[in-house]
């Protein structure tokens, strides 16, 4: 097995994404996302199997009105790529195995994918009431230098902190 | 302006350049170590600050560059789509997310990049994040109020603080050098105390990154002194007038050609508006910010009803304006009520509410009333027809 690549210098990897932010804002004029796709994917499976309730839903109705088509937007396919993209940098990279990542500490890979599940199902919430997530308002919000985006980054960083002790088991 | 250039292709074309970005922004994450949950964990504990290094680093490139490209007059801010504030739901949500972060090991963004590798804790992670995304909206009959509470718009710290965006982004460069040089002093220290080798990275690749941005940002100071890209006031420009069903029919088939901007008190503005305008800012007569907007959208205002003067900012717009006939009144008149169909209509008549009502649908978010059925006479059913079992196909 040959040893996979190492990983950039983390201030070039920060130079190279930020190319691709600046890239974005020049050529579509919006920055990058991640978040708005995984509730456009949720909000699409969950009309397949329940439309009527999903159309009866306040919040939910805003994507599938008549004429819309909850998939048909710019994040959906821009996650589409970052999928492709981190595809073929874990295949170039010799860093494509199927696995579980974990801390130094191992423990059973159910545990792993169940905290997995649950630090995901914070995150959506979060992500709604944030209005995008580390990408989407912190990342891109931050670049333009909005307000909330910056409060909402500063969270982030408080937020994991606070609660990085009580789960210090898991990755230490 | 040059940028941004997608003012010239359409939608699809804009999926594509989509998936493309996309594939820079997964690629670039893989290749900073971002597909491994131990690695980004890492950020929380001291002994890699990779995380803070890389979106740091990125977000003042991206800032240096906007400044510099908008200081020459090469890019329109104003044009950008910029994340609206919403202070109090964001910083709950900013809080739950960096818990869900450290509890996951991934935000969203990374889970996608590390289920791409083969990690299943990257899918677990995105299924989570659809569940959370879904449960949201489940509850958003409970949580739906405070969602929408502190809505302060698109507010952007030069325009918040008065400070040239330059000035402000050197002040963001110099901040996140200063955060990066005490992570690293953070990282060695915490290395030597747990026995372990802080991460390796080359002070020279490093240096060499700090300089780059540094010539950046003083480009970005120095574009300050070039003469400001001012429109000149042009003479009487001609103003066309709209009336509520054309705007209506503009704001559904090409939104992103038009520019609405509601020039009635703000309170009134923010009350009801016409969906998508801009509230002008209370103490602002002239509407002085009409002039900063983008030329290449059709500017549209209005007012209680016909607007006799056109305010002084919007006089030195440089694109096309337009007036809405009869103002607000007219909008929510013909287009926000539905109107009633008289019996007996002519087929013109009818195809008029028709749009009327489609249009009244789209800006209230009621659905159309559906006609009244067509009673049609029952046809006995003979008893002894084969019944039908199974599904179709």
């Amino acid at each position: 097995m040959q040893e996979p690549r190492p990983f950039w210098n983390p201030y070039v990897g920060g130079v190279v994404l930020g190319l691709v932010l600046l890239g974005s804002f020049l050529i579509v004029g919006n920055g990058l996302g991640a978040s708005g796709a995984a509730n456009r994917l949720g909000i699409g499976a969950a009309s397949v199997v329940a439309h009527d309730a999903v159309a009866a839903n306040a919040y939910f109705s805003e994507y599938v009105g008549p004429g819309k088509n909850v998939l048909d937007d710019w994040l959906v396919f821009e996650v589409l790529g970052v999928v492709l993209g981190g595809a073929i940098g874990a295949y170039s990279g010799g860093r494509m195995r199927r696995g579980i990542t974990m801390g130094k500490r191992p423990v059973s890979p159910w545990t792993r994918l169940a905290l997995a599940f649950a630090g995901g199902l914070i995150m959506g919430v979060a992500a709604r009431f944030g209005r995008g997530c580390t990408s989407g308002q912190a990342l891109t919000g931050g670049s333009v230098l909005s307000l909330g985006s910056w409060v909402f980054m500063m969270c982030v960083f408080a937020g994991g902190y606070l609660v990085a002790p009580l789960v210090r088991r898991q990755w230490r | 302006m040059m940028f941004p250039l997608s003012v010239h292709f359409g939608h699809e074309a804009g999926l594509i350049l989509g998936t493309l970005i996309g594939i820079g922004f997964g690629f670039t994450l893989e290749r900073s170590g971002f597909g491994q949950a131990p690695i980004l964990a890492a950020q929380f504990y001291g002994s890699d600050t990779r995380v803070l290094k890389v979106m740091f680093t990125a977000i003042i490139t991206a800032l240096v560059g906007m400044t510099v490209l908008s200081g020459v007059g090469l890019l329109d801010m104003s044009t950008l789509q910029i994340p609206p504030t919403f202070l109090g739901p964001q910083i709950v949500g900013g809080l739950l997310l960096g818990v869900g972060f450290i509890v996951s090991g991934y935000c969203p963004g990374t889970s996608w990049v590390s289920m791409a590798s083969g990690n299943w804790d990257g899918l677990a992670t995105i299924l989570g994040v659809i569940a959370g995304s879904l449960g949201f909206g489940l509850a958003y009959p409970l949580v739906g109020d405070f969602y929408l509470s502190g809505s302060m718009g698109v507010v952007r710290l030069p325009q918040l603080l008065g400070v040239p965006q330059a000035i402000l982004a050197a002040g963001v460069v110099a901040m996140a050098i200063g955060a990066f040089l005490f992570a690293e002093w953070v990282e060695t220290t915490l290395a030597r105390r747990r026995n372990e080798a802080p991460p390796a990275a080359s002070a020279a690749t490093r240096n060499k990154v700090f300089a780059g941005l540094g010539i950046a940002t003083v480009l970005g100071l120095a574009s300050m002194a070039l003469p400001a890209v001012t429109v000149p006031e042009a003479p009487v420009k001609s103003v066309a007038a709209w009336d509520a069903l054309a705007l209506a029919k503009a704001l559904v088939e090409r939104p992103g050609a038009v520019q609405v901007v509601d020039l009635r008190a703000p309170e009134t503005c923010a009350e009801k508006r016409i969906p998508g305008a801009m509230c002008r800012q209370a103490g602002d007569a002239d509407a002085a910010f009409l002039s900063d907007l983008a030329a290449t959208r059709t500017l549209v205002l209005y007012g209680d009803s016909d607007i006799k003067d056109l305010p002084a900012g919007a006089r030195r717009f440089g694109g096309e304006i337009a007036l809405l006939t009869g103002g607000f009144s007219a909008f929510e008149t013909g287009i926000l009520a539905i109107p009633a169909l008289a019996v007996g209509a002519t087929a013109e008549a009818l195809a008029d509410w028709r749009l009327r009502s489609a249009l009244g649908a789209w800006f209230s978010g009621t659905k159309v009333q559906a006609p009244p059925p067509v009673v049609r006479p029952a046809t006995p059913v003979p008893s002894d027809a084969p019944v039908r079992k199974g599904g179709g196909c």
